[in-house]
C-alpha cells in the first residue's frame, strides 16, 4: 500500500485575548491509499481544527506554527524539485513549504471536505446543483489552465464576475460542469437527480443533503476526502446509509477517506486505522484491532469502556472521571495532560511522555509509558495530587 | 367537467398556459403587448402627443402584464394593500386642512378683495359645499386621474407634477447608484480587512455620512467644490435626461451630456451620502456575520476563487436583510430627495412641495403627496419581490 | 431595570472602545455648554453690531486668523471710489460674525439648546407612545395586533420628512406653534432673590436673552413621526416575550394582562428600546435642523436656520454656513457613537460595529 499522506509534527495554535490556545499540538500520522483513517476524540481534542489545518483555512487568529504535511502528487513533486528540493521526498510534497499560492490552487484537488452540518454549509440561497458544479468547475479550470490557479482569484476577477452577470456564456459554472453535478448526484444515489439539482438546500432533508455533500466533495476528484463528523447531525438510521455510501465509494474508486468522528461505533464500522486525539495531541494510533483490543493508553481504554455493548453483559458503563482539560497554553504545564484523569497516573507521568512504538511495532504507537513498562503501583501518583 | 363553450375549442388554452408558465413566454407576451398599445397609441391618436411619453406608458403597460404573470395573485393583494395606504394618507391630508387656521381664499385673493369676491371663489372652488361633498367628490375624481386644479394657477395638478416627476426620478436612481456603487465594494472590503486602516476610515466614513444633515452637505459642496471647479454648476437643471442622451445619441453631441453630467453630480452625492453611509454599515456587518457560518468554509475548502466566494456567496446572501433595511428607509431617500432639491434649486417634485407649502396651494400638496405614496409603494412592492428572488425560503403568498 | 450585569458589560465596552470615548466626551461638552449656554456664550447670541456711525461695524467678521478682501465703492468728494478693504477676524469672536455683526459661536451654543431639546424631548415622546402601542399590539395579538400595526404600516409607508414638513406646513400659522420658555439662570442673575455671589459671571449672564423659543409643533411632529419605530420594537420584544415560559405561567396563575405588561414585559423590553431611543434622537436632531432649514420650525435662532442664512450669505463668507453644519455634526456623530456603544454593551447578540 502506497503512502498518500504523512502529517509530521502538526501544530495549529489560537493566539486569542485571552491568551494561546493549543488547539492541535505535535500531531503525527500516516495515511495509505485506499484506506479509511479515522480520528476519534472528545469535543474539543483539537479534530476539527486536524482537518482545517490540512486544507488550510484555519481563521484568524488561528495559525499553523509548525509541522509538514506530505502529500503523494508526482507530478507536482517533478514539476519543483529543482526550485525546492526541501518541499520534496520521493514523489512526496510538503505542502506546508510550497509557495501559499500554489497551496490555495491545491485546495480542492487534495483535499475536499465534508462538513458536519449539511445544512449551513451549503449556501441557502444557491441551488445545490449550481454549488456542486462549482467545485466540479475549479478542477475543471485548474487542469485547463493551471498557471491561472495559483493567482487568488484565479483568472476570475472582478472584470469576469461583472461581466458573467450580464453574459451567461461567461459565467463560472458552465453547462458541462452541471452536466457533471447531476452525474454526481446520482452516484451518490439520489433520486431524480436533475430535478434535485435545480432544488435549494431547505428542499432538501438532512440525510439528502449530505449525500449531497459528498458528492460536492467527489466533484473535485481529491486525493483525500476529509469527513468532519459526517453523521452527527443526522438520525442515526440515515447515519448508517450515509457510512455506506462512504464505504461504497471507497471500495468503487479507492479513495482515500479522513473520518473525523467522537463516536467510537462508527470508528469501528467504517475505519482501517484509528488515531485517538486528546487535549490537541494524538495520544495513540494504530489498526482497528490495536486499537479496540490491544490499545495501551488508558484513554483510549476508558473511550473503548464508556460505549455501551449488547452482547457484553457488563454490569455498568465505565465513564472517565474529570472533563477535556482546557487547551490554553498557561493551563497545560509540562505533563501527560491526561494524568489527572488517568487510573493508572505515575509520578513519571509529570513528564511529557514522547511517542512509542507498542510492542515494537512502527504501526501501533502510543504516548503513554505504558507502552514501555507496566503500570507500577508503587510508583501511584497520590489521588488527591490534581486536587490542591 | 363542463361542457365545453365555443371559444376554448378554438384558443389553444393548454398551449397558452405553457407559453405563460416559460419565462421567455411571459417576457415575449409582455413585449407583444406593449408594442400593441404603442401602435394602439399612435394609430387612434388617443392619450398623450409626445412619442417619447407614449413609448414610456406602453412600456409601463407591458412591465405591468408581465408582472402580474410572474406574481400573479400576491402582486394584486400587494396592490390592494398599496391603495389602502394611499387612501389612508389622502384622507388624513384631505382632513388635516379643515383643521388649519384661516380661510384659503385670502391666500389666493388680493389683500383688499371684498368679502363677496372672496365668496364667489369660494364657490368657483367648491369650498362652500360641506365637508363630506368635497371629500366624496375629490375621492372620485382621483379615481378619475382628475387631481383637481392648482388653487394658485388654475393648470391642472397632474400635469404640473409630470413635468417636475422625471427630474426627481432622475436624482433618486442617480444617488442610489452612487451609493450602490460606492458602498458595496466598500463595506466588503472594510468586511474582509476588518481592524485595517481600510476598514477603520471605511467605518469613520460611514459613521460621519449618516450624521451629516443632507442639506449642509450640498451647500458645503456647493462652496468648497462648485465654486472653485468650473465646471460644475452650482445648482438648476438646464438640460433634461432624454435631450441629454438623446443629443449623445442621435446627434453625437456631447455638450449635451456633459451638461447633463455636470448639473446631476453634486446634487447626487448630496442625496447619495446618507446611504452610501448607511449602506457600507450595513454590507460591513451583515458580510462579517455571513463569514461567519460554515458554508463560507465550505466554500473555501472547495478552492473556490474569492470572487465568487464573495460576490457570488456572501454578498449575495448579505443583501437580502439589507434590501430590508433599504425598504424601510426609502422614506428617508425620498424626504432627501425634498431637500436635495430645495439646496440645488432642482426643478423637481420635492422643490414644488416646499413652494406649494409656502404659499398653501392645498390641490398641489395633496397632489404630491400622492404621487410620492404611489411611489413609495411601487417601491416597496419591488423590494419584496426582490427579497423573495434573493431568498428562495421565502414565498410570496 | 439595568442589572449589574449590564453595568459591568456597559463599563468594559465602555473602557475597549476608543470611539465610545470620543462620542462620550463630546456629547458631556455639547450637553454642559449649550445647558449653561448663558455662561459659555461669550455674548448675547441676538446682540446686532453693525456699524451705526457711533458704533464700529461689525458684521461679516471672518474667524480669527483668517481674512477677507473685497471691492467696496464709495462716494468720496463727490466722487465714486472703489477701495480694497480687507477685513481682519477679531479673537473676540471665536468663529465670526453674521451679516448683522452676530457672534456665531455664542448662537450656536444657544442654537444646540432647540436642537438638543427637541432630539431629547422628542424621542421621549416617540417612546411614551409608540412604546405602549406597540407592546399593546404585540401582547395582545390577534385582531388587536392586526388593527394597531396596520396603521403603523400606513405610516411606515410614508417618508418622515415628507409627513413632518407637510404637517408643520399646516400648523405653522397655529398660536402654538411656538413657546417662549424663561431662562432660569438669566432670571437668576437679574432677580434680588438669589445672590449674585452664587452665579459665576453674574453681571455677563444678565445681560443674555432672557427666553428661548421652543417649536412646539416641530418636537410633535417630528415625534409623531417616529413613533412607529417604537411600535415595532416593542411589538416584536412583546411578542418574543410573550412566549416565554415564566410568562405564560404568570398567565396562568391568572396575574393580569397589565400587570404582566409592566411587570415583565416592559423591563425586558427596555435594552432594545434605549438603544432605539438613542438612535432617534440623532435622527431627530437631523429632522429638526432639516425643518428649520426650510423655515418651518417659527424659530429664528436655531442651527438649521443659521445654514439656511449662511447659504444666502455663501458669497460674503464660508464660515457663516460652515460653523453650525459642523455643530450638527458634531452633536450626531456623538450621540451615534453613544448609541453603538449602548448597543454593543447591551444587546451582546449582535456583533458590534455597524448595523441599525
Amino acid at each position: 500500500m502506497t503512502e498518500i499522506l504523512r502529517v509530521e509534527g502538526l501544530t495549529t495554535r489560537f493566539f486569542t485575548d485571552e491568551g494561546q490556545i493549543n488547539a492541535v499540538e505535535d500531531v503525527d500520522f500516516r495515511i495509505h491509499e485506499g484506506e479509511i483513517f479515522g480520528i476519534v476524540g472528545e469535543s474539543g481534542s483539537g479534530k476539527s481544527v486536524t482537518a482545517l489545518s490540512l486544507v488550510d483555512i484555519v481563521e484568524k487568529p488561528g495559525q499553523i506554527v509548525s509541522g509538514r504535511i506530505w502529500l503523494r502528487n508526482p507530478h507536482l513533486a517533478d514539476s519543483i524539485r529543482s526550485d525546492n528540493p526541501d518541499a520534496v521526498d520521493g514523489e512526496m510534497v510538503d505542502l506546508r513549504s510550497i509557495n501559499p499560492r500554489l497551496r490555495r490552487a491545491l485546495r480542492g484537488s487534495a483535499f475536499s471536505m465534508i462538513f458536519q452540518d449539511p445544512m449551513s454549509s451549503f449556501n441557502p440561497s444557491i441551488t445545490v446543483g449550481e454549488q456542486i458544479a462549482e467545485a466540479v468547475e475549479v478542477q475543471r479550470r485548474a487542469k485547463a489552465n493551471p498557471r491561472s490557479t495559483a493567482s487568488r482569484t484565479q483568472g476570475f476577477g472582478l472584470g469576469q464576475f461583472a461581466m458573467a452577470t450580464v453574459l451567461p456564456s461567461k459565467r463560472f459554472v458552465t453547462p458541462a460542469g452541471r452536466d457533471r453535478a447531476i452525474e454526481l448526484l446520482e452516484l451518490v444515489g439520489i433520486p431524480d437527480p436533475a430535478q434535485r439539482a435545480e432544488e435549494y438546500p431547505h428542499q432538501f432533508s438532512g440525510g439528502m443533503l449530505q449525500r449531497a455533500m459528498i458528492a460536492q466533495a467527489l466533484a473535485s476528484e481529491p486525493d483525500i476526502l476529509l469527513a468532519d463528523e459526517p453523521t452527527t447531525a443526522l438520525d442515526v438510521t440515515i447515519q448508517a446509509q450515509v457510512l455506506e455510501l462512504l464505504e461504497e465509494i471507497r471500495d468503487r474508486t479507492n479513495m482515500t477517506i479522513l473520518l473525523i468522528t467522537h463516536n467510537l461505533g462508527v470508528i469501528a464500522r467504517t475505519c482501517d486505522r484509528v488515531g485517538v486525539m486528546y487535549a490537541g495531541e494524538m495520544v495513540e494510533r494504530g489498526t482497528l484491532t490495536d486499537i479496540f483490543r490491544d490499545s495501551v493508553h488508558p484513554y483510549t481504554q476508558g473511550l473503548i469502556g464508556s460505549i455501551p455493548q449488547l452482547d457484553q453483559v457488563k454490569g455498568r458503563l465505565q465513564p472517565i472521571p474529570g472533563n477535556v482539560p482546557s487547551l490554553r497554553a498557561a493551563e497545560l504545564g509540562d505533563r501527560c495532560y491526561f494524568a489527572d484523569r488517568c487510573p493508572k497516573a505515575m509520578k513519571r507521568c509529570l513528564e511529557k511522555p514522547p511517542m512509542f512504538d507498542v510492542d515494537g511495532s512502527e504501526k501501533h504507537r502510543a504516548k503513554c509509558y505504558l507502552a514501555e513498562q507496566p503500570y507500577d503501583e508503587g510508583d501511584a501518583l497520590p489521588e488527591d495530587y490534581f486536587d490542591g | 367537467m363542463a361542457t365545453k363553450t365555443a371559444t376554448s375549442d378554438v384558443i389553444p388554452w393548454d398551449k397558452i398556459d405553457m407559453l405563460l408558465r416559460h419565462r421567455t413566454g411571459r417576457v415575449l407576451l409582455a413585449a407583444i403587448t406593449a408594442l400593441l398599445v404603442y401602435v394602439v397609441l399612435s394609430g387612434t391618436g388617443i392619450g398623450p402627443e409626445e412619442t417619447s411619453t407614449r413609448i414610456i406608458l406602453s412600456m409601463v403597460v407591458g412591465c405591468l402584464l408581465w408582472a402580474h404573470l410572474v406574481y400573479g395573485a400576491w402582486l394584486v393583494k400587494r396592490e390592494l394593500q398599496g391603495l389602502f395606504v394611499i387612501w389612508g394618507v389622502v384622507t388624513v391630508v384631505f382632513f388635516l386642512r379643515f383643521l388649519t387656521p384661516g380661510d384659503p381664499t385670502i391666500a389666493l385673493t388680493p389683500p383688499d378683495a371684498s368679502t363677496d369676491v372672496r365668496e364667489q371663489l369660494a364657490r368657483r372652488l367648491g369650498l362652500d359645499e360641506p365637508l363630506y361633498v368635497q371629500y366624496a367628490d375629490y375621492i372620485w375624481n382621483l379615481v378619475t386621474l382628475d387631481m383637481g386644479r392648482s388653487l394658485r394657477t388654475q393648470v391642472p395638478v397632474m400635469d404640473l407634477i409630470l413635468i417636475r416627476l422625471p427630474a426627481t426620478i432622475e436624482l433618486a436612481v442617480a444617488a442610489t447608484l452612487v451609493a450602490m456603487v460606492i458602498a458595496i465594494p466598500l463595506g466588503v472590503i472594510s468586511a474582509r480587512r476588518r481592524h485595517k486602516p481600510a476598514d477603520y476610515s471605511a467605518t469613520l466614513f460611514s459613521l460621519v455620512g449618516i450624521s451629516t444633515p443632507n442639506f449642509w452637505l450640498g451647500i458645503m459642496l456647493i462652496l468648497y467644490v462648485a465654486v472653485t471647479v468650473d465646471f460644475l454648476p452650482t445648482g438648476g437643471r438646464s438640460i433634461g435626461f432624454a435631450a441629454a442622451w438623446g443629443g449623445l445619441l442621435m446627434e453625437g453631441d456631447f455638450d449635451g451630456i456633459s451638461r447633463w453630467f455636470a448639473q446631476l453630480i453634486l446634487p447626487a452625492i448630496t442625496l447619495g451620502t446618507f446611504f452610501t453611509a448607511l449602506l457600507t454599515r450595513l454590507t460591513r456587518s451583515g458580510m462579517l456575520e455571513e463569514i461567519g457560518k460554515a458554508y463560507f468554509k465550505a466554500c473555501q475548502a472547495k478552492g473556490l476563487p474569492e470572487t465568487i466566494i464573495l460576490y457570488k456567496h456572501v454578498l449575495r446572501n448579505t443583501l437580502i436583510p439589507i434590501i430590508t433595511v433599504l425598504g424601510l428607509q426609502l422614506g428617508t431617500l425620498i424626504g432627501g430627495a425634498v431637500i436635495t432639491e430645495f439646496v440645488f434649486a432642482w426643478p423637481g417634485l420635492g422643490r414644488f412641495l416646499i413652494n406649494s407649502i409656502h404659499s398653501r396651494d392645498w390641490m398641489v400638496i395633496q397632489g404630491i403627496i400622492i404621487i410620492i405614496g404611489i411611489g413609495f409603494v411601487v417601491i416597496n412592492i419591488a423590494v419584496d419581490a426582490a427579497y423573495a428572488y434573493l431568498d428562495p425560503r421565502v414565498e410570496l403568498r | 431595570m439595568i442589572s449589574a450585569r449590564l453595568r459591568r458589560s456597559l463599563k468594559r465596552e465602555f473602557r475597549q472602545s476608543r470611539m465610545a470615548q470620543v462620542g462620550a466626551l463630546i456629547l458631556v461638552v455639547i450637553f454642559i455648554t449649550t445647558a449653561f449656554a448663558p455662561f459659555f456664550a461669550p455674548h448675547d447670541p441676538t446682540e446686532q453690531r453693525i456699524g451705526t456711525g457711533t458704533t464700529e461695524d461689525m458684521s461679516y467678521l471672518p474667524p480669527p486668523v483668517f481674512s477677507t478682501t473685497e471691492n467696496v465703492t464709495v462716494f468720496e468728494d463727490g466722487e465714486r471710489v472703489t477701495r480694497e478693504v480687507t477685513t481682519q477676524g477679531n479673537w473676540s469672536f471665536v468663529l465670526g460674525t453674521d451679516r448683522h455683526g452676530r457672534d456665531i459661536l455664542s448662537r450656536i451654543l444657544y442654537g444646540g439648546r432647540v436642537s438638543l431639546s427637541v432630539g431629547l424631548v422628542g424621542a421621549a415622546l416617540a417612546a411614551l407612545i409608540g412604546v405602549p402601542w406597540g407592546l399593546a399590539a404585540g401582547f395582545a395579538g390577534g385582531r388587536v395586533d392586526d388593527t394597531l400595526m396596520r396603521w403603523a404600516d400606513v405610516m411606515l409607508a410614508f417618508p418622515s420628512l415628507v409627513l413632518a414638513i407637510a404637517l408643520v406646513g399646516i400648523f405653522r400659522g397655529t398660536p402654538f406653534h411656538t413657546r417662549a420658555i424663561g431662562d432660569p439662570f438669566v432670571w437668576a442673575a437679574n432677580s434680588d432673590f438669589v445672590p449674585n455671589i452664587l452665579i459665576p459671571r453674574a453681571g455677563h449672564v444678565a445681560e443674555m436673552p432672557e427666553s428661548m423659543t421652543f417649536p412646539v409643533t416641530v418636537t410633535i411632529v417630528v415625534a409623531l413621526v417616529n413613533t412607529v419605530w417604537f411600535a415595532r420594537v416593542a411589538r416584536g420584544e412583546a411578542i418574543s416575550v410573550r412566549e416565554e415560559d415564566y410568562i405564560k405561567a404568570a398567565r396562568s396563575m391568572g396575574t393580569g394582562k397589565l400587570t404582566i405588561l409592566r411587570k415583565h414585559v416592559l423591563p425586558n423590553s427596555m435594552t432594545p428600546i434605549i438603544v432605539l431611543a438613542t438612535i432617534q434622537v440623532a435622527a431627530i436632531i437631523l429632522l429638526e435642523s432639516a425643518l428649520s432649514y426650510l423655515g418651518f420650525s417659527g424659530i429664528s435662532l436655531s442651527w438649521g436656520q443659521d445654514i439656511q442664512r449662511g447659504q444666502s450669505d455663501l458669497r460674503r463668507g464660508w464660515w457663516m454656513a460652515t460653523m453650525p453644519g459642523l455643530a450638527i455634526v458634531a452633536a450626531v456623530v456623538a450621540v451615534n457613537l453613544v448609541g453603538d456603544w449602548l448597543r454593543d454593551a447591551l444587546d451582546p447578540s449582535i456583533e458590534g460595529e455597524g448595523g441599525v
